[in-house]
């Protein structure tokens, strides 16, 4: 519900902050008793001595709160209100072989608290993979005949679309006419940041003179007009754009994650043009795509633990995490940029803050998976290496950015998709009083990452 | 409304000199000659001047373009809202001073043991909409006008200006300035306008009226 999302910012209250957390335990503790069929004496408070091994759920947090840079020797579990009056419990590892643990995430963990000071895990129960979606006969005849048999094709670029010492838009120029006279897909899935409120030259304010305009932009959302809308303005109109903001967006007053739609008459884009949430799920034809912008790859500080966990790719297992934890960005706190400053106070390093996923903790709520299931294609862009893989029967795509910051090309993510057919086998039906299908976007998908 | 012991003056009453008395400066750095200063409207600084066709750096004479001004206005609101929202939480306590960005489940609670204070947001909200307020008012034409900004030095000051303005200067440089400022405070009042803190103030005063 996009309305949702229209909520003030810049006003975080911290008992409402605390709400949502507890919250999140519950949920996932409700799901493990269901998933593993435990009674409720199965679970007990892990902060308190006890004889027997226990079931208990919470969140992985640092043993010492002051403490940033963890290990998975200084972990320690919260429990919520009602499992264990919020009390944190240190975590020993040593009788666990295989796991992979990061700050902010929800666990279901067995274990026992032999001497009243730590709990020691034997295992960890891995939490359930949330369900795919799935749509009727009806349904499927309806998006197959509005494709006329062809593969329904998306293009999924990702900002900054300038390098970090221009404001030159000619790759994006470029991109547009291949756009329209080559790749010519149905959908464009454009990421922020439109323009970067973190670009260095609008830090040093050394901005440009743009010598084909005859008045000069006055602010940055006057350069988004002037610049860049007029190229924007020249995708041609049977392909339907959805611009997803960033956080980082100078054109977003609402500078949180989850983040407000971006205004898309003030934006003076034309009508096949369609301004979402960030994050934001929705459906092209059958497919439901789920998209977060917001670097959970990158903010993801991974502790695996075991040679079996440690020598998967790192991409497979936060890929996991994400369908697991079900929200985009499971992370807490998230992640910041700061950068060193030269000068000292007392010895102390100074840093200066940049930028950071700038969570609205209170409404953390609306960045889980909407339904409790899992779209079929999650697109979550990241600094880190563009990548496009198949993980528990979701397609996982970081298409990467669009210009360098050096301005080499970047990359962009091409989808293709062929139309969903209830007769060639790739649907699996479920059978109930009326028959549903999984789609199988997986297994009727090409994605390719190739150079804009 | 807590009744009439919650009542507080209204904050606009407060001179700006005292209610902005923690509010960061506006660095500017100048896109020619990259020196860095502190912008505090049409007063007084060794660094910058106001001009009759804008902006001005002092070492360069370079007049700054409004998008040179704005672009670094507007990054810089942008960090101050990005800072608040990295959600530093620090205790009371001052034997215990714990700083972190963990949040208990019961929020106010101190996660160092048997500490008893409570924990409070580093940068509040009513501190980031000051900010916000304090921009605001160095690109407002009447307090320029009325000499009624926050002083950028004090007497003693290393770099307490060498010159003076005089107030016909500036009422007549404000005037010639007017457009750059309206652009300056447009940017301002684009995250104005998102600040709950602002609407929350003003639900605080109905609850009060209707009590009555
Ligand atoms: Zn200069
Ligand atoms: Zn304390």
């Amino acid at each position: 519900d996009p309305e949702k999302y229209k909520f003030r910012t810049m006003r975080q209250n911290l008992s409402d902050a605390a709400d949502v957390l507890d919250m999140q335990i519950e949920i996932i503790a409700e799901i493990v008793q269901n998933h593993y069929k435990l009674s409720a004496s199965e679970f007990g408070d892990p902060t308190i001595q006890a004889q027997s091994e226990i079931h208990a759920v919470g969140r992985i947090v640092p043993e010492s709160p002051s403490d940033e840079s963890v290990n998975t020797e200084s972990l320690a579990l919260e429990t919520s209100r009602m499992a264990g009056i919020g009390r944190r419990v240190r975590l020993n590892l040593t009788d666990v072989n295989e796991v992979s643990l990061f700050l902010g995430q929800i666990v279901a963990v067995k274990g026992k608290n032999a001497d009243g000071d730590s709990f020691k895990a034997t295992e960890f129960l891995p939490l359930p993979y949330p369900e795919s979606p799935v749509s009727t006969a009806d349904e499927i005849q309806t998006h197959q005949k509005a494709l006329n048999g062809d593969p329904l094709k998306v293009t999924v670029i990702t900002g900054p679309f300038t390098s970090n010492d221009s404001f030159d838009f000619s790759h994006l120029t470029n991109f547009v006419e291949r756009l329209n006279t080559e790749i010519k897909p149905h959908a464009l899935i454009m990421f922020g940041p439109l323009i970067d409120v973190t670009h260095p030259m609008i830090a040093a304010g050394t901005l440009p003179h743009f010598p084909h305009l005859k008045s000069q932009p006055q602010t940055l959302d006057d350069l988004f007009l002037k610049v860049m809308a007029p190229i924007l303005k020249n995708i041609r109109s049977n392909i339907q754009v959805i611009l997803i903001p960033s956080t980082r967006d100078a054109l977003s007053k609402h500078a949180a994650y989850p983040q407000d739609s971006l205004d898309r008459k003030a934006l003076q884009l034309p009508k096949n043009f369609k301004c979402f949430a960030n994050p934001a799920t929705f459906q092209l034809n059958e497919v439901f795509f789920g998209c977060s912008n917001v670097d959970t790859f990158k903010d993801i500080k991974e502790m695996p633990k075991g040679g079996n966990t440690s020598m998967r790719d790192r991409f497979d297992r936060v890929s996991e995490h994400i369908l697991q934890q079900r929200r985009y960005y499971p992370v807490f706190p998230g992640g910041i940029t700061k950068k060193l400053l030269p000068n000292t106070e007392g010895g102390n390093k100074v840093y200066e803050h940049i930028s950071g996923a700038d969570l609205d903790v209170p409404y953390l709520g609306l960045t889980e998976f909407v339904g409790n299931f899992t779209p079929d294609i999650i697109l979550i862009p990241s600094e880190m290496n563009h990548f496009a893989k198949v993980e528990q029967n979701v397609i996982m795509i970081n298409p990467g950015r669009f210009v360098k910051p050096w301005g080499h090309q970047g990359t962009y993510a091409d989808i293709s998709i062929s139309a969903p057919d209830l007769d060639n086998g790739k649907l699996t039906k479920i059978e109930g009083p009326e028959p549903v299908y999984l789609h199988n976007v997986w297994k009727r998908a090409r994605v390719d990452i190739a150079n804009i | 409304g807590s009744g009439i012991n919650g009542l507080q003056p209204l904050e606009s009453t407060i001179p700006d000199t005292e209610r902005f008395k923690d509010a960061a400066n506006l660095k500017l750095n100048c896109p020619n000659c990259s020196a860095t200063f502190d912008f505090g409207g049409i007063v007084a600084s060794n660094y910058y001047s106001m001009s009759y066709n804008g902006l001005q750096c002092k070492k360069c004479e370079h007049l700054f373009a409004p998008l040179q001004i704005n672009s670094q206005l507007e990054r810089s609101i942008r960090s101050h809202i990005s800072l608040y929202y990295a959600g530093w939480l620090q205790c009371d306590d001052p034997t215990c001073g714990n700083v972190t960005r963990q949040i208990s489940v019961f929020g106010k609670r101190c996660l160092n043991d048997g500490c008893t204070g409570v924990m409070r947001y580093r940068y509040s909200d009513k501190k980031l909409y000051n900010q916000l307020l304090y921009f605001d008012s160095l690109f407002n034409c009447e307090k320029n006008k009325n000499c009624e900004l926050k002083p950028l030095y004090h007497t003693g000051d290393r770099d307490f200006p060498q010159e003076k303005l005089n107030e016909s200067s500036i009422k007549a440089l404000t005037e010639q300035n007017r457009n750059l400022f309206e652009s300056n405070r447009s940017v301002v009042q684009k995250y104005l306008s998102d600040c709950a803190r602002r609407y929350v103030d003003m639900g605080s005063i109905f609850d009060f009226m209707q009590q009555r």
